[in-house]
């Protein structure tokens, strides 16, 4: 795993690595991606991919309101914020 | 109230698998009457429980004070029991030994200089030392069977989508479920069936539909190659393999194919699935928020710097990667395919026997620090335990023999919804050689 | 221009429900910050999305009027990406097996002839919050995220700002006509994307750029305007289009580059674990086929061929299906379907503007509208004291039959007592009378006037300008200079 491409991960992971952790993260995703080579070896010819086991198709929800509301506790759990709204620096 | 308060602070100062302790916190919210009456329990701390915090064993969680209950968990407060606190564990699941908590150490009670395992590693060392009969824990590769192995309790991983994932902080989405450690089969079997259901909040949880065939004749037994288990682990397994003969059960000798390849399998999935999961901790809505940043992006990146572990931070990087465009093909879905050819290759087992037994681990408890197994060999440690996750099989791990003073665990499978099958062959298995006890145990949470 | 341009559209429209699409929390729209959350539309650790039903059933409706192929197997999947408005920093949305595919909408063109543009796609999706920027901080809203949200993607068969104009206007009385969403660009419950590319005729697709922030259908017709002829600048100059994303400027009427420093994104989209596949029953189809009506366009053909109504009257009528249904009621009555156009796009409607209420809040009932009909065509009042009825009806919320008899509206139809009062008027206005037969017919006008405001005007137009012109005549007994051909009877009013 060449650094360039660490960090260019770490990025969209939203990860800002500092200069010794990309030399750690590189060696050890190595070896990582080493240890998943060896699924090339394996014979999946024909095969569909799981992407869930035992699923049971069209579970849905009926369109109608809970009846408890929650919204008074989750904005005394976030970090910074004015009146109702959440608070972060600006975009620009 | 009080000698249970004090057997368990004496013990935690041993062992220290909690991370928050008290009885009287949630008792309010415990059916006075039920089934499981007055029954206290842990429940580890990637699992919501009102009232108390859940870390999830992270800093970036921290002193996150939780405003919901999971459903399973409710499930069990409705039948009576009582949760009595939240349990050590590795950092968002990620570890086979527990050590990996950003917040604290626990240490098997066998051994306080082992491991307990990972990631329940806190649910399975309070029961082994008696602190509760039962707790709850989450497996995604493992995590509730290989720490039950090292502490000397009993661990099923229930089939997938049989117990709700409401209130679960995800790590994998697709092969974890909520576990139990239990000090005996009948608690464990209980609390399954008291917890597992059809959740609205779940749409992955599916109606219960066993064969009605509960008793096993035939036991698969895996074959296991030279080196592949410790000496320790190996006289275990083989001392369980005469015991379920002379049990009468038909046993068989099997080989799993594709079992070299679920390792790396497991890992491209369990990344992927976590490097999204994980993405919502951004310091925005809740959690470790860096107050210095004067960006945006700032304040997501130096939140989750600061935040995440080490360990965490590989798995995202690696999942993240797996799923890069240009990636995907020879990982991701490579790995799904996988998935597909170890589910082939239990069902053609499972056309012959009624149940696979297999190990749990290749090493009894290991000690704290990476000088016995390194994170790496760790990772490929979890093929025995980590089949059973990319099939959504029922698993559960059987205590079976002391070596060396420490407890060694030995698995069965079953086909989907076939718990009953493990129960009864577990309860067989007990009934003649029942679990050990760690010195200085008692039942004090009786009284 | 000696280019050919192509032009696709994605338009996104918050669907009307109860409850957002993954969660239970109301569905509203402008209610106090951050109160119609849970843990699941916060992102909080544990939570789980679970699919809204009544969200499925409207996008099936959307990709059947769209004339959709529906996917046996609807797939969800994770786009995966940072932001400071999304709960989970990944959005649930769909990618590889959406809900429709390979659609089309018959678009109606300025000149009156159709075109096929076809629709890539229909999917189901989430929103996300909102973002005020404010100074050194932005304030963050999770009220929006998690409501339903339908995408639907154009292939790039439109050609131009105009017809993209178009395609908004009556894309957007469609799904208002199927109830699945407000389609209001103000409030941000239909937003609109366009994609443009230009070429040489034949050269297929040229690099496209795409403009965000079209508020308004003639904010896409402007923007797409100035976008394509700005691709044309850059390519005449000999440069080459950087594939961007532009956003378009009101004020100075421009497109300006978004300066992102991030790359493209690169999503990661993989199968939503937490969510299983919607395998669309055909029980389920048929639900969704009843529950669809006529949609605009075809009812404006209906209105065009079957009552021969004028282009104008048409769109009017059709323009909101509340407006087309209340017509439809009114000619299941009985009503004439020229009377009743007339009425509903002339006086009804110029009440309910000065009132400012809609048609079916107000107390104009289709029984009301078709005694009022009757009693005009029966004659028992004229057309002029029915137009009046109308703010009556409106004011006092009565039945216009009961008004005419509290009122004493009736008109006189007594032919006696018309020349009666007409012999009086006639006679206190002898000098216009001279006129009249002198040539000056529109003095008729002023005897009319005179004749109303003496009868409280009951009396019948018709039948009182055929008595007056009669008398007048008559007083002229063989005086062939008065028998003025001009002098015609011009027909009643109406």
């Amino acid at each position: 795993m060449d650094k360039g491409e660490l960090i260019k991960t770490a990025t969209l992971a939203k990860l800002k690595l500092d200069e010794k952790e990309v030399e750690k993260l590189a060696l050890e995703v190595s070896a990582m991606l080493e240890n998943f080579s060896l699924m090339m070896e394996a014979d999946i010819d024909g095969l569909e991919p799981t992407t869930q086991t035992l699923q049971q198709e069209n579970r849905t929800r009926s369109d109608s309101p809970g009846s408890s509301n929650l919204s008074n506790d989750l904005l005394e759990r976030v970090p910074e914020r004015e009146d109702r709204f959440i608070v972060i620096p600006n975009v620009i | 109230m009080k000698k249970y308060r004090e057997y368990v602070e004496k013990w935690e100062r041993k062992i220290g698998s909690f991370l928050q302790f008290d009885p009287e916190k949630t008792k309010g919210d415990s059916n006075p009457d039920g089934v499981l009456k007055g029954i206290p329990f842990g429940v580890k701390d990637n699992i919501a429980l009102k009232g108390f915090d859940m870390t999830c064993g992270s800093k970036i969680l921290e002193n996150f004070n939780c405003p919901y209950t999971a459903t399973a968990v409710e499930q069990l407060q409705k039948a009576g029991a009582v949760a009595v606190g939240k349990m050590n564990m590795d950092e968002f699941g990620m570890g086979s030994s527990t050590d990996n908590s950003a917040l604290a150490e626990t240490n098997n009670p066998w051994d306080t200089s082992r491991v307990a395992g990972g990631s329940s590693g806190g649910s399975a060392a309070a029961v082994a030392a008696g602190l509760v009969p039962f707790a709850l824990g989450s497996d995604t590769g493992g995590s509730v069977r290989q720490p039950a192995s090292f502490c000397g309790v009993y661990g099923l991983k229930p089939t997938y989508g049989t117990v709700s994932r409401y209130g679960l902080t995800a790590y994998a989405s697709s092969l974890e479920t909520i576990g139990i450690c239990g000090e005996s089969t009948a608690i464990t079997r209980n609390v399954f069936n008291i917890m597992r259901g059809v959740d609205v909040m779940d749409n992955t949880t599916v109606d219960y539909k066993p064969s009605g065939k509960d008793d096993t004749q035939t036991i698969a037994v895996l074959k296991i190659g030279d080196g592949d288990l410790s000496e320790e682990v190996l006289n275990s397994y083989k001392v369980s393999i005469g015991r379920i003969k002379d049990l009468g059960y038909i046993v068989s000798e099997v080989e799993l194919p594709t079992l070299k390849f679920v390792v790396p399998a497991y890992y491209v999935i369990a990344t992927a699935e976590a490097s999204a999961n994980l993405a919502r901790f951004n310091g925005i809505r809740y959690g470790l928020a860096e107050k210095s940043a004067e960006t945006p992006s700032d304040l997501m990146q130096m939140s989750r710097n600061a935040g995440f572990g080490d360990e965490v931070k590989l798995r995202i990087l690696l999942g993240t990667y797996v799923l890069r465009s240009g990636f995907q093909d020879q990982y991701y879905h490579r790995a799904q395919k996988i998935r597909t050819a170890i589910l082939g290759d239990f069902n053609r087992i499972f056309e012959e026997a009624d149940a696979l037994m297999l190990p749990v681990f290749p090493t009894a408890a290991f000690h704290h620090g990476s000088s016995d197994l390194t994170q790496l060999q760790q990772k490929a440690a979890d093929l025995y335990t980590c089949s059973a996750n990319l099939a959504g099989l029922p698993a559960l791990a059987v205590p079976s023999t002391i070596e060396n003073g420490l407890p060694v665990g030995v698995q069965f499978t079953a086909p989907a919804f076939e718990e009953e099958r493990l129960f009864r062959i577990s309860e067989k298995l007990e009934e003649i050689f029942p679990a050990q006890k760690p010195e200085g145990f008692s039942k004090e949470w009786k009284a | 221009m000696k280019y050919q341009s192509f032009v696709g559209l994605e338009i996104h429209i918050q669907l009307i429900s109860e409850t957002k699409v993954f969660c239970s929390c109301p569905n509203n729209f402008g209610d106090e910050p951050n109160t119609n959350v849970c843990p699941v539309c916060m992102g909080y650790p544990g939570a789980l999305p679970s699919l809204n039903e009544e969200a499925v059933f409207k996008a099936l409706k959307v990709c059947k009027a769209l004339n959709c192929h529906i996917n046996e197997k609807a797939v969800f999947d994770r786009k995966n990406y940072f932001y400071p408005d999304m709960p989970k920093n990944y959005q649930i949305t769909q990618f590889e097996s959406p809900f429709g595919v390979d659609g089309y909408f018959n678009l109606e063109l300025d000149d009156g002839s159709y075109k096929k543009i076809r629709i890539h796609d229909v999917h189901l999706e989430e929103d996300a919050g909102k973002m005020i920027h404010d100074g050194y901080q932005s304030r963050l809203d999770y009220n929006r995220a998690g409501t339903p949200l339908l995408e639907i993607v154009t292939e790039p068969d439109l050609v131009a700002g105009r017809d993209a104009e178009l395609f908004v206007q009556q894309f957007r009385q469609m799904v208002r006509y199927l109830e699945v969403t407000d389609g209001n660009m103000e409030e941000g419950s239909l937003r609109c994307d366009a994609n443009t590319s230009i070429n040489l005729p034949g050269k297929g697709l040229g690099t496209k750029t795409e403009v965000k922030n079209l508020n308004s259908s003639r904010f896409v017709n402007k923007a797409l305007t100035y976008e394509i002829k700005r691709h044309a600048k850059v390519i005449d100059k000999g440069g080459e289009i950087v594939q961007e994303t532009r956003l378009w400027d009101e004020k100075t009427s421009t497109s300006k580059s978004m300066r992102t420093k991030e790359d493209s994104h690169d999503y990661r989209y993989f199968p939503e674990p937490d969510l299983p596949p919607y395998r669309v029953t055909a029980e389920l189809m048929k639900e969704v086929l009843s529950s669809m009506l006529e949609l605009p366009n075809d009812r404006k053909k209906r209105y065009l061929e079957d009552f021969k109504l004028s282009p104008e009257q048409a769109a009017f009528i059709t323009g909101e299906r509340k407006t087309a249904d209340w017509f439809d009621s009114l000619l299941k009555l009985g009503a004439d379907s020229n009377q009743a156009a007339s009425w509903l796009s002339g006086d009804i409607q110029k009440v309910l503007n000065k009132e400012d209420v809609s048609l079916e809040e107000s107390p104009f009932k289709v029984e009301r509208i078709k005694e009022l009909f009757d009693l005009i065509n029966a004659k028992k009042i004229s057309n002029n004291i029915g137009k009046n009825l109308l703010q009556a009806m409106f004011k006092e919320d009565k039945d216009p039959s009961v008004l005419v008899k509290e009122k004493g509206l009736e008109q006189v139809s007594d032919t006696g007592a018309v020349e009666k009062v007409v012999d009086e008027v006639l006679a206190a206005h002898s000098a216009v009378v001279d006129a009249v037969r002198a040539g000056e017919e529109k003095q008729v006008g002023f005897l009319m006037g005179q004749l109303m405001k003496a009868t409280g005007g009951k009396v019948n137009p018709q039948m009182a300008r055929e008595i007056i012109l009669k008398k007048i005549k008559l007083d002229i007994s063989g005086d062939s200079q008065s028998r003025d051909p001009k002098i015609v009877d011009k027909g009643s009013e109406k």
